[in-house]
């Protein structure tokens, strides 16, 4: 298998194998910066232990660099003094941690049951029409990835589609289409609760736990 | 901890009793019932991920898996033997885990000798269920030179990452992604560098982890297999060796709770070729115009004719067995009428013979006294680099629970697990003594361990024992070749006799003397400097070099050049021709730890029996046969013809009696004088002048994986484990020299200089610097003039400053 | 019986109420001034003897959950808020925080002052990005108001909370491995005894509870035990959110007495069945219960009722098929959903899953053989009670229960070579032919057969 062959193979994280990985991207240079590492350090103080801020160091990564490259991996080993290895094998064992660049934009459906009861195929099924195959990793410009979801917890809104996880109510083919036709445009409608959503590394920051800021935003707007 | 006391319980309707606290699976093994199990291993915590080790229990609504349900009293068990429904469970996990499992037992390392395999042939159903396609991996993948995983293979029992997590703290290898896509892996770039990796491969219940060493070089069955102990350090650990046509083709551990657990360094573990290699010496050899083949009779008649009436001088190595050294030992006292024998190269502190002595008459810790102490102060010592098993002891008994401390000028791999104090080279003992509330607080529970590095400052082992006795904390010195400690009991020693007997003290001697039936010489002899210095000012005419090679072993380079170069004649018996074959004036063929029958004993006094897997090559054979012949050839016949006969000559002049058994405590500890204290870099013999602008204190040891002999033909192993050489530096004085991590610098002591590069870390104490011993490229005895601790200064390299 | 008040749900009408003030004015945090002046054991024994259990899945008695915290080992007790939310089907608790997350901080803090915790940590799921901002910004404004930080409303109680955003894994919903994952591991479950209430996070005493479950706490110390207690039927006694999806009218969280039927909730609350149709069969508790069919609709929804009806209480999550739905397909879904949130740890729940999503695929599509039904059913009971969790338990109960009472319907699609019901939709069978089964990226939850190119040989 060539590397670009390696690439196109569709990606569900936890099915990947780990050659695909072995062989993926990885980016130069120091991923966190001077400030991040102050507010890495501030997030690893909060916790009984540090190693707690695992998760919040992996999404701080994510926040600066739109996904989590091995590089980052390193850096968080580092901060919270383990080998890459451990880190690495917490990131590839949670799904909204991404591996590989992707989309500033993640588009996730949610097609278990009760979503599916209501539509929730088709509606996929237009998303990848309408983004195209690769946006199944990431679309060909750049701004989404589209992602078939596990039950989101909001089936009474069925069928749900989330953007960067802000969840959109009963969404129709057609409010499909120009939800994404708007973040196209830049403008990307606002959520059914939540606002407006960000890009993943805005909406990474609020995961990591630095979204306080935001949440009075959110009030505001 | 209080003994919870007795349980009993009934499995497969048979009555047993064990302690509580016992998990089922242990209890049934007691009764000799084999419950089948994949990710259990007694040495790690119980996971019950597997899911193969059921029973039934009775009371329980679930079955229960035995490797992690503790038994209680009157427990009614039920296994596979007795119980159809566990019966059941059972065959149908072993269904699962084949679902994925390739078919290829007739390539895999470990057709032959595979649990999965055996369950599957006793009761894994004829025909496959699953007919979709199997999950598929590439393989095999390199996780580093020594370990290969065939993910394919793999049952994800864990038990290489919970080895890696909870005996050795590499964490390299993880489990990584989730679901059916979990798999074992490392992180790409950060290889699976640890010295114990290769426990991973021995525990592994699978094919999934393979040696690269032995992936395809046999089959089970074409193997012949012995059981031996390991030849590189003092740690004696139990080996299997497994030979194919006569050749060593690996080794593994040997279970022993009471020595290595299960374990091997990978040292111990992958550098076995150094025994076939060509460069073996399968015959005697006698310079004439060169070094040419000789019988045995032709060679020692020689030799005997240079020592008759000539001043001899014994250096010897520390990797003879108890009986070789024992036999050199009255070799050079009775034949050559010489106390001027040491085994000691590196070591120059003539004021340790107090704490010597101890150690060459009583086993005063084992590795049980490690394991179950509440505190441990380890001091002078790099236990991974210097005893890997004893340092997965300690590790041990930290996670038991046991408080570490440990005093040493760089961070040891102990980092996680102690509390660390740095201190400059040659503080060590000094630095102890703040932790004498604590000691005396854990009283006889505190454990001691001194290391090598006290043997380069006059009185600090001495002053280490003494704390020890006042605080009532147990002491051991510590050795670290497999030799040593017999070499010391034997009295390799210029001070000391067999026994531990002081050489000066007429009652002491004279015990020996009537055992062997003649005078000794009564003044202590020299030791290995002043041997070598006697040598080199052709004081002593012929030198003996059993097993050791001066030019590589002993702190000061130029000094043990001077010496071969100087002395008449050279006598070398070793096992590698290539060793000293430009200095020597003869060459006998030494047996290795392969090819001979004897003991070694480890750092706890523990002799443990050695026997000859394989016939000698060649001419070769064992020591002890040497020397005897040897003295009969120069008329002073020793009179051993056998092993019997050493043993029983062994057992009666050694205190404890019999090999293997243990003495009492130390007998003289705390008499005679009062130790001077230990002062900075102080312990050389002659006083060096050091080079203007030196502030810095050099020293160095021997890292596990280095240039040393026995790793020759490791090639794999070095691949993985060596490390290039350096020069270890505290940021703050990398920071005032102008010294930057990875650049090139100058270093200089009175014996010479050397360009490394440097690296800088916290790890070392502020005004040290550490060479290891004998990197590729590099020996750190041409920096020495006696003592591996010295005066040093450090600069940018000349190229860096002008390019700077 | 007086009509039903609701009491979780009260304040969903208020748009304030997710606020302080709004929450305050409401009578929000009265219930906290009135725990406080009790003595701690007296607050257990009230959540005691009120008969709350557990609302997360298990309905483990929550006041002798907090009893078995031990005050002497020396180490800090943590309360751990489980809002990880993730069973198919399940969406109570993130309304319940959308919309009064004070109600939950109440709770929190009168459970921690009771097992005399000083630290306590809400994990929430981290899809959650809006439900854990209101939360976020509820903490935020308890801190400010003196419920939270140092002397709580001068009690000398101090507490304080740290909200932890999950990453997206269902089993971090079981409480020893969303330990695992607080503490920065993956979130494998942990070998129990020892129990989180001895050794939990950090190895210290720990309580874990439910987000609904702590919403009710505060309702049970301002109204007393006996007032709870006095709702319900036979042992689940309290109110009750219970979701409802699928094929009704009105989906939603709808609260009611614990011990109402089912009928009431789908047929009157939920709006009855979609165009009039029947119900064919539905969840009473999430994906991971055994599903039951219209005849049972007039079980009562209370713990021990839904299990003497072969199934199990769960989430009070009711997903509901209607006569036009393909049971094999949504259990299909079900079951890729289960092998994708396997965790990996133990053997049947990683090669069960694995091994069923692909036979009942092939089913589902048509290429099953008879003898699949049997094989899914021996396989099934394999798994069953067999795990090292109850993740593959659950993933057990859609299988088992719809060969159970649809094992015609799965025979249909082996005679028939396809569906029976699969509605025609051209795109959908292109999608259909591509992934194998289901539609999209979730086909590729595991790699099926993956080229093998033999690696380097290593010698
Ligand atoms: C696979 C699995 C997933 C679970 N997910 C959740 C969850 O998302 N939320 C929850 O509260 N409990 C969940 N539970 C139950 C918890 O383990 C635990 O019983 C519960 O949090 C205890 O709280 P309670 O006593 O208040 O119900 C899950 C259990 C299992 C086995
Ligand atoms: S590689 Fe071997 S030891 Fe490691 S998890 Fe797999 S089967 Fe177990
Ligand atoms: S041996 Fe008991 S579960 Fe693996």
């Amino acid at each position: 298998m060539s590397e670009a062959e390696r690439f196109s193979v569709p990606r569900w994280q936890s099915g990947q194998p780990a050659e695909l990985r072995v062989l993926d991207v990885d980016v130069e240079g120091p991923v966190l910066s001077d400030e991040a590492r102050r507010v890495a350090e501030r997030i690893a103080s909060k916790y009984p232990t540090r190693r707690s801020a695992m998760i919040p160091l992996l999404y701080l990564v994510q926040a600066e660099v739109g996904w989590v490259p091995r590089r980052g991996m390193r850096e968080v080993a580092d901060v919270l003094g383990l080998t890459t290895a451990e880190v690495e094998a917490v990131a590839t064992f949670y799904t909204m941690l991404k591996l590989h660049p992707c989309g500033r934009y993640i588009v996730s459906i949610c097609t278990n049951p009760s979503c599916a009861l209501l539509g929730a195929r088709r509606l996929y099924e237009r998303a990848r029409e309408l983004l195209g195959e690769s946006a199944e990793r990431v679309s060909e410009d750049g701004l989404f990835t589209l992602e078939e979801e596990e039950c989101l917890a909001a089936c009474d809104q069925a069928p749900v589609v989330a953007v960067n996880f802000l969840f959109y109510d009963r969404v129709s083919e057609e409010q499909l289409e120009s939800m994404i036709e708007e973040i196209r445009q830049g403008r990307p409608p606002a959520a059914s609760r939540g606002g407006i959503p960000g890009e993943l590394k805005d909406i990474s920051r609020v995961l990591a736990g630095l979204g306080t800021d935001r949440a009075a935003e959110v009030e505001d707007g | 901890m209080s003994d919870p006391g007795p349980v009993t319980l009934t499995i497969d309707g048979k009555e047993v009793t064990v302690r509580a606290g016992t998990l089922i699976i242990r209890a049934a093994e007691e009764l000799g019932i084999e419950i089948p199990r994949f990710c259990d291993h007694p040495l790690l915590d119980p996971v019950a991920a597997c899911r193969q080790c059921y029973v039934k229990v009775e009371g329980q609504r679930k079955l229960m898996t035995s490797c992690s349900t503790p038994v209680a009293d009157g427990m009614v068990v039920f296994t596979q033997f007795t119980d159809e429904e566990v019966k059941k469970a059972q065959t149908s996990v072993l269904e699962f885990l084949l679902i994925n499992h390739p078919l290829d037992c007739p390539v895999c390392d470990r057709g032959g000798e595979c649990p999965l395999q055996d369950q599957a042939l006793a009761f894994g159903p004829g025909e496959s269920r699953y007919v979709e396609a199997k999950r598929t991996y590439r393989k095999p993948l390199p996780l580093s030179p020594l370990v290969a995983l065939d993910r394919e293979r793999c049952v994800l029992c864990a038990r290489c990452t919970r080895f890696c997590d909870q005996i050795s703290g590499d964490r390299f290898i993880e489990l990584f992604d989730r679901g059916a896509a979990e798999q074992v892996s490392i992180a790409p770039g950060e290889d699976f560098r640890s010295p114990f990796s290769g426990n991973t491969i021995q525990i592994c219940p699978v094919g999934a982890l393979t040696a690269r060493t032995y992936r395809f070089a046999a089959r089970p069955f074409d193997l012949v297999t012995a059981d031996s102990i390991c030849p590189h350090c003092a740690c004696g650990c139990n080996l299997r060796v497994d030979l194919r046509r006569g050749e060593v083709v690996r080794h593994l551990a040997r279970d022993n709770v009471e020595v290595n657990d299960a374990w091997l360094c990978d040292k111990g573990r992958f550098a076995f070729s150094f025994s076939d290699r060509p460069d073996r010496l399968t015959t005697p050899l006698l310079r004439e115009r060169g070094l040419e083949p000789v019988s045995f009779a032709e060679a020692l008649s020689a030799i005997a004719g240079w020592c008759r009436g000539k001043p001899v001088g014994v250096l010897a190595g520390g990797r003879l067995s108890d009986e070789d050294a024992y036999a050199l030992s009255k070799l050079a006292r009775t034949t050559f009428k010489t106390n001027d024998v040491d085994h000691r190269l590196g070591s120059s502190d003539v004021s340790a013979v107090e704490a010597e002595t101890g150690m060459a008459a009583a086993n005063p810790v084992t590795y049980r006294d490690v394991e179950r102490a509440r505190l441990i102060l380890v001091v002078g010592l790099d236990a991974e680099n210097e005893l890997p098993i004893l340092h997965l002891r300690i590790r041990k008994a930290s996670r038991r629970g046991a408080k570490v401390f440990v005093i040493h000028p760089r961070r040891t791999r102990l980092w996680d697990v102690a509390e660390h104090r740095s201190c400059l080279p040659g503080e060590e003992a000094a630095t102890a003594t703040s932790l004498r509330a604590e000691l005396a607080g854990a009283g006889a529970e505190a454990v001691v361990l001194a290391g090598p590095r006290l043997l380069q400052s006059p009185g600090a082992a001495q002053a280490m024992a003494t704390l020890a006795a006042e605080t009532g904390a147990r002491f051991v010195l510590l050795c670290r070749r497999a030799g040593d400690r017999g070499a010391l009991r034997a009295g390799l020693h210029p001070a000391l006799l067999p026994g531990g007997r002081r050489v000066e003290e007429d009652d002491e001697r004279a015990a020996v003397e009537v055992g062997w039936g003649t005078l000794l010489p009564h003044e202590p002899g020299r030791d290995a400097a002043r041997i070598l210095e006697a040598a080199a000012h052709r004081e002593i005419e012929v030198l003996f070099l059993v097993g050791v090679d001066p030019l590589r072993d002993f702190p000061d380079a130029t000094l043990a050049r001077r010496a071969l170069e100087n002395a008449p004649f050279k006598v070398v018996v070793d096992a590698s021709a290539e060793a000293m074959s430009s200095y020597a004036d003869a060459m006998l063929p030494a047996a290795p730890y392969l090819e001979k029958d004897g003991h070694y004993t480890d750092w706890e006094g523990r002799a443990q029996r050695l026997r000859a897997v394989r016939p000698p090559k060649g001419l070769a054979r064992s020591e002890w046969e040497i020397f005897q012949e040897l003295s009969e050839t120069a008329g002073a016949d020793m009179g051993f013809r056998s092993l019997d006969d050493l043993h029983e000559e062994m057992a009666n002049l050694y205190q404890s009696a019999a090999l293997g058994v243990r003495g009492g405590p130390a007998e003289r500890r705390g008499s005679g004088d009062q130790p001077t204290q230990p002062s900075g870099a102080g312990g050389t013999r002659h006083p060096e002048k050091p080079p203007a602008g030196s502030e810095l204190i050099l020293f160095s040891y021997p890292l596990l994986i280095d240039e040393g002999r026995l790793s020759d033909g490791a090639d794999l192993l070095r691949d993985a484990l060596e490390e290039r050489p350096f020069v270890e530096i505290h940021p703050a004085d990398a920071e005032r020299l102008g010294v930057a991590d990875g650049r090139p610098v100058r270093l200089q002591t009175a014996a010479g200089r050397a360009e490394l590069p440097a690296r800088v870390t916290d790890g070392i104490a502020e005004g040290a610097v550490f060479v290891p011993w004998n990197q590729p490229g590099f020996a750190a005895n041409t920096l020495l003039s006696g003592s591996a601790i010295t005066a040093a200064s450090v600069e940018p390299s000349a190229a860096e400053a002008s390019a700077g | 019986m007086a009509e039903f008040q609701p009491v979780l749900t009260a304040r969903w009408g208020d748009p304030e109420a997710a606020t302080l003030h709004g929450y305050e004015r409401t009578g929000g945090y009265q219930a906290l001034r009135k725990a406080l002046s009790m003595d701690p054991a007296a607050v257990i024994e009230e959540v005691k003897s009120s008969g709350l259990r557990g609302r997360g899945g298990a309905g483990f008695p929550t006041g002798t959950k907090w009893s078995f915290i031990p005050q002497d080992t020396g180490k800090p007790v943590y309360v751990v808020v489980n809002f990880d939310e993730s069973e198919p089907g399940t969406f109570n608790n993130r309304e319940l925080i959308e919309r009064d997350p004070h109600q939950l901080v109440e709770g929190a803090i009168i459970c921690a002052y009771a097992v005399r915790c000083r630290t306590a940590f809400v994990y929430c799921r981290g899809e959650f990005v809006w439900p854990g901002t209101v939360l976020e910004r509820a903490i935020a404004e308890a801190y400010e108001a003196g419920y939270l930080g140092k002397d709580i409303l001068g009690s000398g109680f101090d507490l304080d909370v740290i909200l932890h955003r999950g990453a997206g894994a269902y089993i971090c919903g079981e409480e020893t491995a969303l330990l695992e994952s607080l503490e920065g591991f993956r979130g494998q479950p942990r070998l129990r005894p020892p129990f989180p209430a001895v050794e939990g996070l950090y190895r210290s005493p720990t309580v874990i509870n439910n987000v609904e479950t702590l919403s009710c706490v505060p309702h049970i110390i301002d109204r007393g035990a006996r007032w709870f207690a006095s709702i319900g039927a036979g042992k689940s006694t309290g109110p009750g959110i219970f979701s409802v999806s699928g094929k009704v009218n009105r989906p939603g969280n709808y609260e009611a007495p614990m011990g109402t039927t089912a009928r009431e909730l789908i047929e009157g609350h939920a709006g009855g069945v979609r165009d009039g149709k029947r119900v064919k069969a539905w969840t009473p508790g999430g994906s991971s219960t055994p599903l039951l069919t219209a005849e049972h609709l007039d079980v009562q929804m209370g713990f021990d009722e839904v299990q003497a009806a072969g199934s199990l209480l769960g989430t009070k999550a009711m997903i509901v098929l209607d006569e036009r739905d393909c049971v094999v397909d949504a259990v299909l879904r079900f079951t890729q959903f289960y092998a994708h949130e396997s965790c990996g740890k133990c053997t049947p729940c990683r090669e069960g899953t694995w091994w069923m999503t692909r036979v009942l695929r092939r089913v589902e599509q048509g290429r099953g053989r008879m003898e699949d039904i049997d094989l899914m059913q021996t396989v099934g009971q394999n798994m069953l009670f067999k795990s090292f969790c109850a993740l593959a338990d659950g993933a057990v109960s859609p299988i088992d229960s719809s060969i159970k009472y649809f094992r015609d319907e799965y025979e249909e699609h082996v005679r028939l070579g396809r569906c029976p019901l699969r509605e025609e939709s051209p795109r959908l069978e292109a999608a259909s032919a591509r992934s194998g089964g289901t539609t999209g990226a979730l086909a590729q939850v595991l790699p099926e057969g993956i080229e093998v190119e033999l690696g380097e040989v290593l010698g």
